[in-house]
């Protein structure tokens, strides 16, 4: 019996060895990789250039699933916002000039979630960082923002989870335990809601102008996960308000590989809209299948998948057309900081940043809140942080009580992108959004640079035949 | 004076005569007294964490290793308790010390409910069924995402003492009370009778015990001990998430109690120990680390592979071949028979 369990105990190791592959550690990781930038050797600093000299450095924690495209984004934005800020002369605080240094937390909280806790104690207690910015998952996030904000009180800016409870509930109710929680990106998942039905009255007008269907009928694809339940439910009742007809909701498991049941069911539901709610990888088969069945519906959500400059050639082109939320696109200029900030995160990276490259503003935020407090004293810079405004690159940042990200006409929205012939484009919403028509018609919302949104050829042929 | 001399004399005839038990008794108030040497919060919490999967790790030994019924689900009795206890701490306000075992108590009845249809299974058929369990709990957890908090899971819940050391002193002692009472169960007549039912059920039923009885006990224990262990957990981590329910938790504790020496409760500690700090330690090579770490695994094994425990009592320690009691490696005759040590 004991050599069938040890016979057991090979397979199982075997196994572990394909999720260690797979990169699935079990448990947190923190690593830190950025020397100081003080100590940095950079080629093309002239020679008669006056080479500063740092009197401290403020060190930022960034955590996240570092080995996952969520945590690179995260990173690669810090460091960029890092690097400008060293070459610019550092952070002035009182007399002071203080360089900033990152440090690197593997908390892998895609695979083990809950191990990601010790990952962030460890970087606390061995680096004692003056401010932590980052977090991915919920469920990882949850339990590391209660032993940053109870156990350590320091500040951790939000860059990657939407969920409302981060905040809400926390800061309103019990302030002296929660103010030091901060959220810059993505808006939370309320506003995301919002938006995605902006975008999905887009397409609505497009279907009514172009296929002349007045009532277009709308058919909801969501991946089974709990974050998106509250939208599911509550999407059927906004369609009627956009004069459209709901005709079902289809739920497929967030790591699905084939969603064809689904998308026979909603050809044969008669929807010109689908209407995604896509955070996992189901996103990609989704794609592909949606194009290459010719499925007559237009497609617009939130697909994470969609964001990513790999998504074209992962459903071989067949995802062309789908219409997605991100937080940034290459054509379209939110604020005068955009465009620099992609073009050269692009030119430094290789790739489009996402949502959780808004670690970038993170950093500016806190390092500017530190030099307006003129210390780096938690309290005193909370109060400057809550005092922001500041335009960047995904909009102007001001925090609402709640210490969220304010969403809203001349703050951050986020905006629709659409993948055409095989581009990522700023498309559709907002290019002439009236928030308020009726008690403020001359308020109109915009980003240069944005194309109209259009219809994918193949529903354009199925239902015009 | 009598007392101490007792003592004195009971650690000497019984402690110091086998270097095992050296190990162990230093390796216990090593923990013991490790507040002493250092208050480092990180390394009270790898070494409370490590405490509470022990327990984990012990209880998949007294099911697996002892009885022979290879679970690799052992994670629903873990995920069971966690959410017991996080649904009794945030919508009821009961404290973690009235929590914590109501929470045990609901993974011994999933332990009876997993054990009677399992009762006819064997090997590979056991471990697939045992497998399935934890998958279907995943599944309501998603299906229910209102009450079980979907993939979020549930947050908010109260601490497990106040400060750090407290839990820390919580989760070890709680440790050593459990192991030694687990470890007492296996050294106990239900101890005998597991080991025979792994080693030959039919031959135990000839015997007119009810094999069937004494499965279904070992499901309940094992499920009693790993309940305790998540509900520690969750209200160490103050949230109890899906992830209590995956795959990789159940093999956690297989990979744990193997590489520690199985059907010995604690060569599971040991494994614990060993591998969960060296998983931190891995730390430096992030990508590369559980390849790394299932590498010195396989590579340890291959060297031991009855465990790391069972290789260095080995060579420790030698079996009297007269009396079957074990002596220091270096004794030329028994301890009990004095017998002459081949």
């Amino acid at each position: 019996m004991k050599n069938q369990l040890l016979f057991i105990a090979v397979i199982v190791l075997a196994l572990a060895m394909v999720f260690g592959a797979m990169g699935c550690a079990p448990v947190d990781q923190e690593e830190e990789v950025s020397p100081p930038p003080d100590e940095d050797v950079d080629e093309d600093v002239d020679e008669d250039e006056e080479v500063v000299e740092f009197d401290g450095e403020i060190k930022i924690a960034v955590t996240g699933p570092m080995t996952n495209i969520q945590g690179e984004m995260m990173w690669w934005g810090a460091e960029m916002a890092m690097n400008e800020i060293n070459e610019d002369g550092g952070v002035t605080i009182g007399d002071e000039t203080y360089s900033v240094r990152l440090i690197q937390v593997e908390t892998d909280e895609i695979m083990d979630p809950l191990g990601a806790v010790s990952a962030v104690e460890n970087v606390i207690i061995s680096e004692d960082p003056h401010f932590l910015i980052g977090g991915f998952r919920t469920e990882a996030v949850m339990p590391y923002t209660d032993l940053v904000a109870q156990d350590y009180q320091k500040i951790f800016v939000i860059c990657g989870a939407a969920t409302n409870e981060l905040l809400e509930g926390r800061i309103d109710e019990d302030y002296d335990t929660w103010k030091y929680l901060f959220r810059v990106t993505p808006i939370k998942s309320t506003d995301l809601v919002t938006v995605t039905i902006l975008m999905l009255n887009e397409v609505a007008m497009a279907v009514r102008e172009e296929l002349g269907i007045e009532q277009p009928k709308v058919a909801i694809l969501a991946e089974a996960l709990e974050w998106n339940e509250a939208l599911v439910q509550m999407a059927p009742q906004i369609f009627p308000t956009l004069g459209l007809e709901f005709v079902g909701t289809f739920r497929p498991s967030a790591t699905a590989s084939d969603v064809t049941t689904e998308l026979r069911g909603i050809e044969a539901s008669g929807a010109q809209i689908i209407y995604t709610i896509f955070s996992g990888p189901v996103g990609i088969p989704y794609g592909r299948q949606w194009g290459e069945l010719e499925i007559p519906a237009a497609s617009v959500g939130i697909n994470v998948e969609a964001q990513k400059s790999g998504y074209y050639p992962a459903t071989d082109g067949f995802g062309d057309y789908d219409y997605t939320l991100m937080t940034f696109a290459q054509n379209t200029e939110i604020t005068p900081e955009t465009i620099p900030f992609i073009e050269k995160f692009v030119d430094l990276y290789g790739q489009l940043p996402n949502y959780n490259a808004d670690t970038y503003s993170a950093v500016y935020i806190l390092t500017e809140a530190a030099e307006r407090a003129g210390t780096l004293d938690t309290d005193a810079v909370i109060v400057e942080m809550e005092q922001t405004d500041r335009i960047s690159a995904a909009g102007r940042f001001v925090f609402d009580e709640n210490h969220d990200v304010t969403f809203g006409p001349g703050f951050v929205t986020a905006l629709g992108v659409q993948w055409q012939d095989g581009e990522l484009l700023g498309a559709g919403w907002p290019i002439e959004w009236q928030p308020d028509p009726e008690n403020a018609p001359d308020l109109v919302v915009g980003h240069e640079g944005m194309v109209p949104y259009q219809l994918p050829p193949h529903v354009l042929e199925q239902w015009r035949e | 004076m009598a007392v101490i001399r007792m003592s004195m004399r009971y650690i000497r005839n019984e402690i110091l005569v086998l270097p095992t038990r050296v190990i162990a008794v230093v390796f216990v108030l090593a923990l013991l007294l490790m507040p002493l040497l250092t208050q480092d919060m990180y390394i009270l919490r790898i070494l409370a964490i490590a405490s509470i999967f022990a327990i984990f790790a012990a209880s998949w030994d007294l099911l697996s290793g002892f009885v022979g019924q290879v679970s690799f689900g052992h994670a629903l009795f873990f995920g069971v308790a966690a959410y017991t206890t996080a649904l009794l701490n945030l919508r009821l306000g009961w404290p973690p010390f009235v929590t914590i075992p109501i929470g045990a108590l609901a993974a011994v009845l999933v332990g009876l409910l997993v054990g009677i249809p399992c009762l006819r299974l064997k090997g590979p058929y056991l471990g697939l069924a045992t497998l399935a369990f934890p998958i279907m709990l995943m599944g309501i957890i998603f299906v229910f995402p209102g009450f079980f908090g979907g993939e979020l899971g549930i947050s908010g819940i109260t601490r497990l003492a106040s400060l750090r050391i407290h839990e820390y002193y919580i989760a070890v002692v709680l440790m050593l009370v459990l192991c030694y009472i687990m470890w007492k169960i296996t050294d106990s007549k239900i101890g005998i009778i597991f080991h025979a039912i792994r080693e030959d059920e039919i031959a135990v039923r000839a015997s007119g015990i009810n094999t069937i009885k004494f499965k279904l006990l070992a499901f309940c224990l094992s499920g009693l001990f790993a309940g305790i262990a998540g509900g520690l957990y969750t209200h160490f981590l103050r949230i109890a998430g899906p992830s209590m329910l995956a795959v990789l938790m159940s093999f956690q504790a297989i990979i744990w109690t193997i590489f520690g020496g199985i059907a010995t409760i604690y060569g599971a500690v040991v494994g614990v120990f060993i591998l969960f700090p060296t998983l931190e330690v891995l730390r430096a090579a992030s990508e590369y680390r559980m390849l790394i770490f299932a590498l010195i695994v396989l590579m340890v094994l291959r060297v031991m592979p009855e465990g790391i425990t069972t290789f260095i009592r080995d060579k420790l320690e030698r079996e009297c071949p007269r009396c079957k009691v074990r002596n220091a490696f270096n004794r030329k005759e028994c301890r009990v028979c004095y017998s002459e040590m081949r």
